[in-house]
């Protein structure tokens, strides 16, 4: 956006009434919901049970506690995970975005590992790191730390010239004008990379607890799996969907906290 | 103090070629003067007063603010930018307080120092709004409060009414001066508006384009304060005489340009 251009307009038309947006929502999960119990009843295979069944069976791991423990140690590798993958995307999509040399001599290495399937390094960090957490600290950072770095250093690179210009005038030191100006013009777009990666850190936890660490929702998910225990796979897949929903939720929430100032009619073409 | 000697800029243009911005540009800002410079565009005014602010390096030549070389930006000058360059996220109160927070000036005096001049630039009671709630004017009296919070001894004005409309830009004229008058610094003033250059400054410096060189130098001998009676001196002769002058001037200077449109455009 150029400030060039005349001011936006303070509120921006709105269509589509608001209170629209929710049931639509619910007419989607109930639809959703009753494809399930169908094709579930109809097929009746043992892999594929009906919601009805996955409900009850979750109900029933709720109430021995089998979930709830589980749920805090794998919540627990997630939040650990994410939080040094956020702090690595902040420092070094930052760095990559403001200075030149920095891009081009780590450029070529975070788009490698953007794209690289990330559980191709599960053997390594298995051997090196063990059994324990820190692998599944480690598979979730490979999994979210590389987008939110790159859509760092993509929203560093955009922040518009005049504003740093302006910072620099009025005798900004680097770190003033990088905490003052970059960071907080940047962090619509960096925020929106925090959504991406923090659906991908929730992948990496569960695929970190399955097929490394056996802790957490993934070791039920390999248990259950190993028995033909289709209705408790399920289940944790509702549970890890749940996962994955509050925390970009939480997300989006920190989101409108922050950026707030951004014009509603800008949002709406993100 | 401003002096500039033998200021000197060649870049590179788009195709390769080197432009030359400024060929040998030499002036003398008087304290407390009010400064208009003037020139077709691609003459270099704003590179220049973007050096004078120390944001933009030069080939050869000297810069110096009350007797000191320019080395950088500094304290003593401030900017006003033509696209307002104002911190969206942040409230009218914030912008006008961000060079005295750079500064390391304590909250209380900042945001005493803030108000004082948001209201002397007319926007008291919107200094919780975010600048996206602002007109345009009202964005760019917000720059100017901010520029004026540091109490730099000299104002750099980059165009800085041109992105508004003109019934806006001849109010901010307006204010301008009434807060000029009322609080003299040294002030240069880039426009591409001749009525605005004689309006406003005590001299106007005509520069004229590849490369950028001061073409002439011209009084503007009419009375001040020129706030309280806008329309009047806008009737006067020796304004209606300047401005014509100026126009010939710049006439003069596009037609040499169209004779020869090989030569490239300097922002």
């Amino acid at each position: 956006m150029s400030a060039l251009a005349p001011p936006r307009a303070r509120t921006a038309p709105r269509f589509e009434p608001r209170a629209r947006r929710l049931p639509l929502g619910l007419v989607s999960l109930a639809a959703g919901a009753v494809l399930w119990e169908v094709v579930g009843r109809a097929a009746g295979v043992p892999f594929f049970p009906p919601l009805s069944e996955v409900v009850a069976t979750l109900a029933a791991m709720t109430a021995n506690g089998e979930i709830l423990g589980n749920l805090l140690v794998s919540l627990g590798n997630l939040a650990l995970g994410f939080a040094v993958s956020l702090a690595a995307g902040l420092v070094v999509g930052t760095a990559m975005g403001r200075y030149r040399r920095v891009k081009a001599a780590l450029g070529v290495y975070v788009y490698a590992l953007l794209t690289a399937p990330a559980l191709v390094f599960a053997p390594i960090f298995f051997s090196v790191l063990g059994p324990g957490q820190s692998s599944i600290v480690a598979v979730v950072f490979m999994y979210s730390a590389f987008i939110m770095i790159v859509t760092t250093a993509d929203a560093v690179e955009q922040v518009p010239a005049h504003l740093v210009e302006m910072a620099r005038s009025y005798g900004a030191n680097e770190w003033q004008l990088v905490t003052r100006v970059i960071l907080p013009a940047a962090s619509p777009t960096i925020l929106a990379g925090v959504r991406l990666g923090m659906g991908r850190a929730v992948t990496g936890m569960i695929n970190g607890e399955m097929f490394i660490a056996v802790t957490g929702l993934g070791r039920i998910v390999t248990q259950a799996g190993k028995s033909f225990d289709g209705a408790a796979v399920l289940a944790i897949l509702l549970v890890v969907i749940a996962v994955a929903l509050a925390s970009v939720a939480l997300v989006q929430f920190v989101d409108r906290r922050l950026t707030g100032w951004v014009p509603d009619t800008a949002k709406e073409s993100r | 103090m401003i002096e500039i000697s033998g200021l000197r800029k060649t870049f590179t243009g788009q195709d390769g070629a080197p432009v030359q911005a400024l060929g040998g540009v030499d002036l003398t800002v008087r304290d407390d003067e009010f400064l208009t410079v003037l020139g077709p565009s691609g003459c270099g005014k704003t590179t220049m007063l973007k050096m004078i602010a120390g944001l933009q390096t030069w080939d050869a030549g000297e810069i110096t603010v009350g007797g000191r070389p320019v080395r950088g930006p500094g304290p003593d000058r401030s900017m006003v930018f033509q696209n307002f360059a104002l911190l969206p996220w942040a409230t009218v109160l914030d912008n006008v307080a961000f060079g005295l927070r750079l500064k390391g000036v304590g909250k209380a005096e900042r945001t005493e120092r803030a108000r004082d001049l948001i209201a002397k630039v007319g926007l008291a009671g919107f200094e919780s709004k975010r600048p996206g709630e602002l007109s345009g004017g009202m964005q760019q009296r917000v720059g100017i409060a901010r520029a004026l919070a540091v109490e730099p001894q000299v104002l750099l004005m980059d165009e800085p009414f041109g992105a508004v409309d003109e019934q806006t830009r001849r109010l901010l004229q307006e204010e301008l001066l009434a807060i000029w008058e009322a609080n003299r610094l040294t002030v240069v003033f880039i426009t591409h508006s001749m009525e605005e250059a004689v309006l406003l400054g005590d001299r106007v410096v005509l520069m004229s384009a590849r490369p950028g060189q001061i073409a002439e130098i011209v009084d503007v001998p009419l009375d001040r304060p020129r706030s309280s009676d806008v329309g009047g001196l806008e009737r006067s002769r020796e304004y209606v005489e300047i401005t014509a002058h100026l126009w010939d001037r710049l006439r003069d200077m596009h037609e040499e340009h169209r004779a020869a449109p090989s030569e490239q455009a300097v922002r």
